[in-house]
């Protein structure tokens, strides 16, 4: 059964607070998209095996679907919609947009994440790097390819500072 | 219920276009490596997905399935789930309403929406409404059903034996044994100088795209509006309409953003008639998606196929005969495991038989899979091809070289409109160091090395109808206005760049709508890899159509003949007078009427003619000989899909059609208990589609870039399946380079390995 | 979608084993396990009992006298990646990295990685099996490519942590707190047999937890190292898993444990394989010895056969890596 009680819980997503009611056993996943409406947070299994639903906690990307609310109390969650600063795409979106690292998007915000926590902690990841930080995204889609090109290029462009056109060899395979 | 229009006998058409198109010369917007149109809103989390739309007053619905593999249900009591809280609704077979034919033969309907004879795990039984997810989902589990448990069958080897547990009455063979024949295969097998004969077996594969199936409904009036997780909304309109006895007028389909569909959402599920039942009974909007693991069991499946291939060869390369047994299970409804095509098409042979018998099992219905029937095919045929050619001595593209066929054997000999077969394997070898990847064995301590190649050409071309409308504003905006679905592989970007290229407008100045069967013009589902060559042509017509009739209106305006103007940079010209020019925004024909508009329709394909995509692909993989783990080195994919309209989408196709091909050659298999007839790997754990981890960092595509313009005015051909057609067989033929060891099974694992190389030690 | 609970944030080990004491108490570390079990409805929970912010569960740091002390509250990324443990127990931070996926492993503690609940998919579908109270045991005559070759009696799981072997091998040490106060067992005696409890993984008894793990100081001239087989490249568990951890003096072996994963319902430890390194050179004739004499006994289902040339070639490869320090 549903439970009819509630429990008041403190979130802070994406630097907002937020406070609610809502019954336990909603995981955030359930929370995020039904009460909060931020819907970039996807739906994919509601078993922590896609990925698809991970957020960043305190920067770390954890899986919403295995998560309670209640248990991040005091920590920062960051969506897919905090991403973006002040009007502008961060360079992970636009290296993803530019070099069509999002097919049919779905799996997108997921790896988004995952990978920023990644450039955190090492501004110029290997290839294997990326591939470990983001082994626990699914894509059915793209074969990761553009997505690991995508990160690099993103990495690149924030190293650098600036707007580095994406190479030849990148666009149009070897 | 109306069949899908690629089961008609007579093809369809829309009205030819006033004039034939000619092939573009040069292009400025088509073939760019374009990033999509829509690519702001799938990073920034902003795009909606059905499953994202959350309506005023909106119901939350699901869906009570049978348990058993094989069962009569005898009662249904909802006694208790309608009281409980938040419930608003409970559907079951006793509701009139909810009797709706479903699963059709030629002969008719083999169910209904809630049939109490459950011919598998997953079938519906009842479905709820409540107030939250929560609520139906506990009320489900509130409903007491009284099950008859009946023998069930869920492999095809037994469901075909005599006595075997009936699915349907008169038995579980589907349709008898289909066959196709030319030539004499006895005389073809007598002329051979070597034969091999093998038989492979395929393990049944599920879609599981990211996206999970569902559906919004919503009625006004008499008047129903369903948001759908769906590749074609016309497809889906007219199965509602069908099942609910409404006009097509009154039935409204969506498509929102899709999380990819691969062939599960080609086709109306019956969740979504379900959820337009169940808004209609409440007078609420309902919201109803099915859950990952019931998306395992309920909305189809890539058949399990066993194939046994013989092949005879002269010593010259010359195929003399080949002779596919095929048999496939469809599951517990109609359906179709073929999967003869490419052995009847792809090489040049004289002597071909094909007999393919498909049969019931208490399993999930088959349904159209990313090339449906092809990836089966070539892990058989193109396995069976490398054997022969180390039977004669040849290298395995050179052997493959001597056979291409410039007419369609199967299709009584036509031309085909183009063939890049020959391309595919020689650029594609070229870019691959083919001849050095095969040079010899190599060892890394145990890890051995081998290399494997695979050649394909997939069977729907694409074509009619497609009706499509361009309008072009006072401000030199433009509005495309398709039915097609964008499941996400660029179609919408595709479109718009055909627009551009016509028009001179700028991609961010163009503005779609689509799959919208309130809005937009009827188009055929976006599957078999046709959504480009079906309706960019009509995307075009309709462009040119718009042009024209601002070319006709600068002509007035500045006095010349029609034949004289030209449109360039925003102007209309005339030829060889540098004074008279008309600026698109001070053309007064269009000031006055604000708007201009074109409309387009997908021209007949060519009649005395046969179209089809080629590929080929290369594999270099390193196998374990203690562990059997097989690391994929690299691969390489070089398709011909004619021309090739954005250098991005199109490696976006071929790395994830290949990736595909990784999985159903090297991870994925549906796994049903013997003892139950349940699945039990209905998870994304347990069912593993490959991750990061399994694709090789050097994941390359060759595009053989020639358009075809015989057979469309943007020279297109289809690319989505046949990326992903040869690749296991590239792979298992890699292998065998690697280690000696045909593996006839997929999928290709250390399960299966470890086993196979400990023999192989001990024969020594 | 999970059934409700009550939630009860434990602020102490003793309000915890308190809380525990209710019917239907399950106990929440890092969730991952739990959530899954109830969503998947393994099992339903009355009241879960969170752990998660007792500070003292966490940490990994080095004790007095050498050896590294690793709170229940652990990641699995937090010991993949703690440089004591990359530096003195390799073997440990392998196994640790192997584990499900990058986000799992943010996740997940060493606490609910030891008591995990099996991953046999009938244990975890819609199935009634002698786990989970039946009568049949659907492995033994089903779909059991996955199941256990040792150790099976009525259930034929294997268990599914990386980190286990790993912790036995080490001869790690256990503490675990409940209702009778604390005890410290061998990781080695944490888990049991399907004949010893056809219910239970471990020999934690009601209201017990976690709540930290002892490894030894490493021995001069310890060696140790994780091989792990799986059929995709993330977010698999071991089709068959070797954890060593040896002992090499004078250029022979002088200790040695070594324990198998994925093979039986426990961390299966193969004194065959470790006698048959002890005293030797590590080189191909004393892998070849150790891998035979590990799968010695093994008693594989009729879809699991694989695991005996898998296994061997598994340990044969672990031994080889320790061939240099």
């Amino acid at each position: 059964m549903s439970s009819l009680s509630k429990l008041r819980v403190r979130l802070r997503v994406n630097g907002e607070e937020h406070e609610m009611l809502v019954p336990v056993e909603k995981t955030l996943l359930e929370v995020l998209r039904e009460d909060m409406g931020l819907t970039g947070t996807k739906h994919g299994c509601e078993l922590g095996e896609c990925g698809a639903c991970a957020v960043l906690v305190d920067g770390k990307p954890v899986l919403s679907c295995l998560a309670l609310p209640v248990e991040l109390e005091g920590h920062e969650i960051m969506t897919v919609e905090g991403l973006a600063a002040a009007g502008r795409m961060h360079p992970l979106q636009e290296a993803f947009a530019d070099l069509g690292a999002a097919q049919c998007g779905y799996c997108t915000p997921g790896f988004l994440l995952a990978a920023k926590s990644l450039l955190e902690q090492s501004s110029d990841p290997t290839r294997d790097e990326i591939k470990d930080a983001l082994a626990g995204n699914l894509c059915r889609c793209t074969g990761y390819i553009k997505i690991y090109e995508a990160v690099e290029l993103a990495a690149r462009r924030m190293r650098s500072g600036s707007e580095t056109a994406p190479e030849q060899a990148v666009l149009y395979g070897r | 219920m109306r069949k899908p229009y690629f089961l008609l006998k007579t093809p369809p058409t829309t009205p030819e276009p006033a004039e034939k198109l000619a092939p573009w010369a040069e292009t400025t917007v088509v073939g760019k490596p374009l990033p999509r149109v829509d690519a702001y809103e799938r990073v920034s989390g902003s795009a909606v997905y059905a499953l994202d739309l959350f309506l005023p007053d909106m119901l939350y619905a699901a869906i009570l399935r049978c348990p058993h593999a094989h069962a009569i249900v005898k009662k249904v009591d909802t006694a208790a789930a309608t009281k409980m809280p938040g419930v608003r609704a409970v559907l079951t077979d006793s509701d009139t309403e909810a009797r709706i034919p479903w699963y059709f033969t030629e002969k008719g309907p083999t169910s209904r929406l809630f049939d109490p004879h459950c011919r598998y795990e997953g079938e519906e039984i009842a479905a709820v409404a409540a107030e939250t997810p929560h609520q139906a989902a506990d009320a489900l589990r509130a409903i007491v059903v009284e099950y008859e448990e009946l023998p069930f069958v869920v492999d095809l080897d037994s469901a075909l034996k005599p006595g075997a547990p009936l699915i349907h009455e008169g038995g579980n063979q589907v349709e008898g044994t289909l066959v196709y024949e030319r030539g004499d295969i006895a005389k073809g097998f007598a002329d051979a100088e070597a034969i091999v004969e093998r038989t492979f077996r395929t393990s049944c594969e599920i879609h599981t795209p990211m996206e999970v199936h569902g559906s919004v409904a919503k009625w006004d009036g008499n008047r129903l509006t369903v948001w759908d997780t769906t590749q074609g909304v016309f497809q889906v309109q007219q199965s509602l309409a069908d099942a609910l006895r409404l006009p097509l007028s009154n039935v409204r389909v969506i498509g929102q953003y899709m999380g990819g569909g691969f062939g599960s959402k080609l086709e109306i599920s019956k969740h979504t008639v379900i959820a337009a039942i169940l808004a209609r009974k409440t007078a609420r909007p309902v919201k109803l998606f099915i859950s990952r693991e019931e998306s395992f069991l309920c909305v189809g499946n890539r058949p399990a196929n066993t194939m046994s291939l013989k092949a005879g060869v002269r010593k010259d390369g010359t195929l003399t005969a080949m002779h596919l047994i095929n048999r496939g299970a469809v599951g517990a409804y109609p359906g179709w495991a073929g999967v003869g095509s490419q052995v009847a098409d792809l090489y040049t042979c004289a002597h071909v038989r094909v007999e393919e018998t498909c049969g019931h099992i208490n399993a999930g219905q088959e349904r159209a899979f990313r090339a449906p029937g092809f990836p089966q095919c070539s892990w058989a045929l193109e396995q069976v091809m490398d054997e022969l050619a180390a039977a004669i001595g040849l290298d395995p593209v050179e052997f493959r070289l001597t056979s291409i066929p410039v007419v369609s054997q199967r299709q009584g000999g036509k031309p085909y409109t183009s063939t890049g077969l020959r391309q595919c394997l020689v650029e594609g070898a070229r870019a691959f160091g083919w001849d050095a990847a095969r040079g010899g064995h190599r060892r890394n301590g145990p890890w051995l090395r081998g290399a494997g190649v695979a050649a394909c050409q997939w069977g729907w071309p694409g074509g009619p109808p497609s009706t499509v409308i361009v309008r072009y504003f006072a401000d030199g905006s433009v509005s495309l206005n398709m039915g097609a679905s964008d499941i996400g592989t660029g179609t919408k970007t595709i479109m718009a760049m055909v627009v551009a290229e016509e028009l001179g407008v700028a991609l961010d100045r163009i503005q779609i709508e689509h799959a919208d069967t309130g809005t937009t013009q009827y188009a055929t589902p976006s599957g078999g890899s046709k959504t480009v060559p079906s309706d960019s042509p009509a995307v075009r017509a309709a462009a040119v159509a718009v042009k024209r009739k601002l070319l006709a209106m600068g002509a007035e305006q500045l006095e010349a003949a029609e034949d004289e103007v030209v449109l360039k940079a925003g102007e209309i010209l005339v030829a060889g007078s540098p004074d008279k020019k008309v600026r698109l925004a001070e053309l007064e024909g269009l000031m006055n009427q604000q708007v201009v508009i074109g409309v387009g329709h997908r021209e007949q394909n060519p009649l005395d003619k046969v179209t089809k995509p080629f590929g080929a692909q290369f594999a270099e993989v390193e196998v374990n000989e203690r562990t059997g783990e097989v690391r994929i080195l690299r691969l390489l994919g070089a398709h011909d899909s004619g021309r090739v309209m954005n250098r991005l989408t199109y490696q976006n196709q071929v790395f994830g059609g290949m990736t595909m091909g990784i999985g159903f050659g090297m991870t994925e298999r549906r796994v049903l208990d013997r003892q139950t007839g349940k699945m039990v790997n209905s998870n994304w754990h347990d069912y593993k589609i490959p991750t990061a981890m399994d694709v090789p960092a050097d994941l390359t595509c060759v595009p053989i870039d020639v358009p075809d313009n015989e057979f469309n005015s943007t020279g297109t051909k289809g690319l989505g399946e046949p990326a992903t057609i040869p690749t296991a067989a590239a792979i298992a033929n890699a292998v065998y380079a690697a280690t000696g060891i045909r593996v006839t099974d997929a999928p290709i694992n250390p399960t299966q390995l470890a086993s196979l190389l400990a023999d192989q030690r001990k024969r020594g | 979608m999970m059934g409700s609970f009550s939630y009860v944030r434990a602020g102490s080990v003793k309000q915890a084993v308190a809380a525990l004491a209710h019917d239907g108490a399950r106990l929440h570390a890092g969730g991952t396990d739990l959530l899954g079990c109830l969503r998947d409805r393994v099992f339903d929970a009355g009241s879960v009992v969170s752990i998660s912010g007792i500070e003292e569960l966490g940490g990994i740091a080095a004790l007095s006298g050498g050896s590294v002390r690793i709170g229940a509250l652990a990641t699995l990324a937090e010991i993949a990646s703690h440089p004591l443990i990359r530096e003195r127990y390799p073997v440990l931070a392998e196994a640790a990295a192997s584990a499900a996926s990058p986000q799992l492993r943010n996740q997940g503690t060493i606490g609910g990685n030891l008591c995990q609940r099996p991953r046999c998919w009938y244990f975890r579908g819609d199935f009634i099996c002698t786990r989970k109270g039946g009568s049949l045991c659907y492995a033994f005559d089903g779909e059991n490519r996955y199941h256990c070759i040792f150790g099976g009696d009525g259930c034929y799981i294997v268990h599914p942590s990386d980190a286990a072997p790993a912790l036995v091998a080490l001869d790690a040490q256990v503490s675990i707190a409940g209702p009778g106060g604390s005890r410290t067992i061998a990781v080695e005696d944490l888990h049991i047999l399907p004949k010893q409890d056809i219910r239970r993984e471990t020999s934690l008894e009601a209201g017990e937890i976690v709540t930290e793990i002892v490894v030894p100081p490493p021995r001069a001239g310890l060696r140790s190292t994780y091989r792990k087989v799986r059929e995709r490249g993330s977010w698999d568990f071991a089709l068959v898993s070797v954890a060593i951890a040896a002992v090499v003096a004078a250029g022979k072996v002088s200790a040695a444990r070594v324990v198998l994963g994925g093979v039986a319902p426990k961390p299966w430890r193969s004194i065959a394989a470790e006698a048959a390194l002890i005293g030797h050179a590590i080189d191909e004739s004393a892998a070849m010895r150790a891998a035979a004499g590990a799968v010695e006994g093994a008693q594989p289902l009729a879809q699991n056969a694989y695991k005996v040339p898998l296994l061997r070639g598994a340990l044969e490869e672990a031994v080889m890596s320790l061939a240099r320090p």
